[in-house]
């Protein structure tokens, strides 16, 4: 049985943290933060997940995503790179600015291959906490039946 | 305009929105499949009359302007005549899939890979620079695996898939080097530029880079001693083997070497290796051909015969050879496509391509019958039919060379191309009357089970009809579909006047002498068959290079054992020690070192001090801990503290990765240990103190690596330009940020992709069976420990935490 406080810390944090992670995604070009940390941040947040709910319904949950979710992020990086060759050569920084509001947005192809660095990151973070998580868990199952069984 | 590009980005697109359209729904997918091959086929025919009177098209893209490496496209004669194929029959291929993989729930993936294909194959063709050539290459190579093992569930399939890759990946590997001399030689990749360099062909470096681009050429070509690969790739669905194991990519080869043909044909040794290569494996393909009994490893082996032909025309410069060359592509494709097809609708349809087990079956499969009874008339070169006319064209070449000064060379190659006829014949002579016309099957006869629908058929009939009728029509196209394709091999304009009928010249009766012998040979097949039983099999290129994997594998498992084959522990301390000694000898031998460092040095402020000694405290505690789980979680701290770092240095990016990689760290050892029980007391032992050593060495090994980098500037520090420049460049003022993503953005794709495969790797190894088996060899190893005398079972719990 997972502890039901557990449960109601997910419930409540991992939304947040997740949110705080795309935060820390969209200001990470110019302020603290980027793909990675965020990468880095939804796994932690997921690990939580993990904990309250255990590993088979994490896995259920999210698990035919993580692979395919590090492919996008290669292809999605990929993507961003090869439409630099518009801009002047493979990688090359193309930019994009409006107002929106008063505020000024800017949005630009090293963005993109951030968002791809974090997909990259996010899948390859819980593929391995799901799976020493799942192994833990068939341990410790394993570990009960032994111990009924005299 | 980009029409080429956008036409390659069009075939790219549609893999993946078919992938999601779910194709096997209904046939009437079959149609929108092939729809935009179709329609860069229109687009291509429409540029046929532009090119023949002599305008390419060109495209050029800079990849990375500052290396001068770009990509460049061109449609010329030969890239049009090979385009129009690859997107004519992939047109048919196409609409043929949806009909072959009816109701398989992957369709939409075999779509996929094989859209990619095309558009690979496509900008292989179009390519007018050895490194966006390579690129496409490869993409070939790479799609060609994913297609030979769509059945992965059969061994054969992944083991077949296997072998076509490690092959023409490594001959690729070596045309790769081949490419780079040629390019560094002539100062450009570009193609047409390095043609048109004078000089090149004699260059110094041309035969070591010729020899390494065969090699390349050659693997992917199925030329021998590398031709065991095609017959293993049969395993691919027959869509694939039609397309790419037949009709186009391994063709791929052959184009390379006719791109070549302008600038190095009239070097001995481009001559010698495409005619003795060629020739040989021309031979061997066809006589090997009418042993096997499954049809499509019968129509391999044809292919590699005609594989080995067009090679071995390549060796000539003669219009003769050109021509044959251009018509056989075309005459090759128009009727090995459409009996691959058959061969898959046969299958489909009975559930077995085996002869033995096959005949008769003319009446069942009306439509598939006459394609492939017209489909054998143009591949015995019977008249009027395309394979007559590149059967004439080689026989006239060879019996020209003859008559004139040749005597050897022509004479060889004309009984090399009479007997290699006379067996393709008597191979699809067999295979057409075995299957259709003959009353009983050798064995146990198959029953048709799913008779095919027209649409099935007709791609393979439409094809098929080209052929057979294509060449009465030779006029009408010539000019501007094969005289420029036969140009551009050449390297200068060519009168080109193609005739269906000579008179009754010598070529002609030695052409029916051919097709008489062919019915001999067809006729004593049984005969054939029974002397090739007799063939030992050990002595192949197959098992060659079986025994060459085999070796190689067992080396690497004998290094591993040796290396590697001790607990973790010692392993650790060897590379640990290792890296010690290496900054060892750069802190104490490099001068000037140590006097700098202590000028250096600053006295730390307070809250320097207090991180310090909590960082300190933390350590001691890692260290004196009980449990594994509180030495895991202690160790988190002593993580921490150095993030505390990093903030107080004004570096809150790393600060923030150190504190997240420290969280999860602590998360995934926690995971890891949790196989050895981390709540089990740590075993104190006599080892201990060399650990202590190793442990504390490589704290000063830390400590130095940051003093060495921080005293040994060797060049001007690059950070200034990034911090000046990452606003106004980068377009962001988080300089990190501007590094990782854009600066540097060549670094990471590499790191992500690194990554990536950790995840891929993570996710194979890790499975909890997998896991699960490991612990269970673990606890028969402390079993086994533990029934020896006593002593050994207080050893057995710590071992198990080394592995």
């Amino acid at each position: 049985m997972t502890e039901i406080y557990l449960r109601l810390v997910n419930l409540i944090l991992t939304p947040l943290i997740i949110l705080v992670a795309i935060l820390l995604f969209l200001r990470g070009h110019d302020l603290p933060g980027g793909g990675f940390i965020a990468g880095l941040l939804v796994a932690a947040a997921l690990e939580l997940t993990i904990l309250s709910r255990g590993a088979t319904v994490t896995r259920e949950q999210y698990g035919p995503w993580l692979i395919p979710l590090v492919g996008l992020g290669l292809l999605v990086a990929v993507i961003a790179g090869l439409l630099g060759i518009y801009g002047g050569g493979f990688f090359h920084g193309m930019w994009i600015e409006f107002y929106l509001g008063g505020d000024k947005i800017k949005m630009g192809t090293p963005q993109l291959f951030d968002l791809g660095v974090m997909l990259v990151v996010i899948g390859m973070g819980v593929t391995y906490l799901l799976r020493l998580s799942e192994a833990a868990e068939a341990v410790s199952k394993n570990d009960a039946v032994e111990g009924e069984q005299p | 305009m980009s029409a080429l590009a956008l036409c390659l980005l069009l075939l790219f697109l549609a893999g993946p929105i078919f992938w999601l359209l779910k194709p096997q729904r209904s046939h009437a997918f079959a149609w929108l499949a092939a729809l935009p091959p179709a329609a860069v086929t229109l687009w291509q025919a429409l540029q046929m009359n532009a090119v023949a009177s002599g305008s390419t098209l060109v495209e050029r893209y800079a990849w990375a302007p500052t290396l001068g490496l770009e990509v460049a496209l061109k449609l010329d004669g030969l890239a049009l005549f090979f385009g129009l194929l690859i997107t004519g029959i992939g047109t048919c291929i196409a609409f043929y899939t949806n009909y072959y993989l009816e109701g398989d729930r992957r369709q939409g993936y075999f779509y996929l890979v094989l859209y990619i294909f095309m558009a690979s194959m496509l900008g292989l063709v179009w390519s007018d620079d050895l490194l966006t050539l390579f690129v496409f290459w490869e993409g070939t190579s790479i799609t060609s695996y994913l297609l030979i093992a769509y059945k992965s569930e059969y061994k054969g399939a992944v083991e077949g898939a296997r072998r076509a890759l490690i092959v023409t990946t490594a001959g690729a590997l070596a045309m790769l080097a081949g490419m780079v001399l040629l390019g560094l030689e002539a100062g450009t990749f570009n193609i047409s530029e390095i043609l048109a360099e004078p000089g090149i062909a004699t260059a110094a470096i041309t035969p070591v880079a010729l020899v390494l681009l065969f090699l390349g050429a050659f693997t992917k070509s199925a030329q021998f001693p590398f031709q065991f690969w095609l017959p293993g790739a049969m395993s691919a669905p027959t869509p694939a083997s039609a397309y790419l194991h037949s009709a186009t990519m391994v063709k791929a080869g052959i184009f390379l070497l006719a791109r070549l043909h302008p600038a190095f044909s009239d070097l001995p040794l481009w001559f010698w290796s495409l005619f003795l290569v060629g020739g040989f494996t021309m031979v061997l393909g066809a006589v090997s051909a009418i042993r096997y009994t499954d049809m499509k490893a019968l129509l391999a082996y044809a292919t590699i015969s005609v594989l080995g032909m067009l090679t071995m025309l390549l060796a000539f410069q003669e219009e003769y050879a050109l021509e044959a060359f251009v018509v056989t592509v075309l005459a090759h494709a128009l009727y090995k496509a459409p009996l691959f097809l058959s061969a898959g609708i046969v299958d489909h349809a009975m559930g077995t391509r085996d002869l033995r087990r096959l005949a008769g079956l003319a009446r069942a499969l009306p439509v598939v019958a006459l394609t492939v009874v017209l489909a054998t008339v143009s591949m015995a070169g019977i008249p009027p039919t395309m394979g007559f006319l590149a059967k004439e064209l080689l026989l006239e070449n060879f019996y020209d060379l003859f008559e004139h000064s040749e005597t050897l060379i022509g004479g060889l190659g004309f009984a090399i191309a009479a007997l290699s006829a006379v067996f393709l014949g008597g191979a699809v002579f067999t295979l057409t009357w075995e299957a259709f016309f003959r009353r009983k099957p050798d064995d146990e006869a198959a029953h048709l089970h799913h008779a095919p629908s027209f649409w099935f058929a007709a791609p393979a009939l439409l094809l098929t009809i080209l052929g057979a009728v294509g060449a009465l029509f030779v006029g009408s196209y010539e000019q501007v579909l094969l005289a420029p394709a036969i140009a551009a091999v050449a390297g200068e304009p060519i009168e080109v006047h193609l005739k269906l009928w000579h008179g009754l010249t010598p070529v002609f009766f030695a052409s029916m002498g051919i097709l008489v012998l062919a019915v001999v040979v067809f006729l004593a097949r049984g005969l054939f068959r029974r002397l090739y039983a007799r063939v030992p099999t050990g002595f192949s290129a197959l098992a060659v290079y079986d025994a060459t994997v085999d070796a190689i594998y067992r080396l690497a498992y004998r290094v591993t054992t040796v290396i590697q084959g001790s607990p973790m522990a010692p392993q650790l301390s060897v590379t640990l020690l290792a890296g010690v000694a290496v900054v060892f000898y750069a802190v104490f031998f490099t001068d000037g070192s140590t006097s700098r460092l202590l000028d250096s040095l600053e006295f730390p402020t307070l809250t320097e001090w207090a991180i310090f000694a909590l960082a300190i405290i933390a350590a001691i505690t890692t260290v004196r801990a009980r449990s594994r789980l509180s030495a895991i979680i202690a160790l988190g701290v002593v993580g921490v503290t150095v993030t505390l770092f990093f903030i107080i240095f004004g570096a809150p990016d790393l600060a923030l990765t150190q504190l997240l990689i420290e969280v999860l760290t602590v998360f995934l050892l926690v995971l890891v240990f949790f196989h050895v029980k981390p709540d089990t007391p740590i075993a104190h032992d006599r080892r201990e103190p060399f650990r202590l050593l190793v442990a504390v060495a490589m704290g000063f090994f830390g400590f130095a690596v940051v003093m060495v980098n921080h005293l040994s500037q060797v060049g001007e520090s690059i950070s200034p330009y990034f911090i000046e420049n990452s606003l106004e460049l980068g377009k962001g003022s988080n300089v990190v940020n501007v590094i990782l993503v854009d600066f540097r953005g060549y670094d990471t794709m590499g790191e992500i992709t690194v990554l990536a495969l950790a995840a891929l790797g993570g996710y194979a190894l890790l499975r909890s069976t997998q896991m699960h088996a490991l612990r269970q060899r673990i606890n028969a190893a402390r079993q086994m420990l533990a029934s020896e005398p006593e002593p050994a079972k207080s050893e057995s719990g710590r071992e198990a935490g080394h592995d």
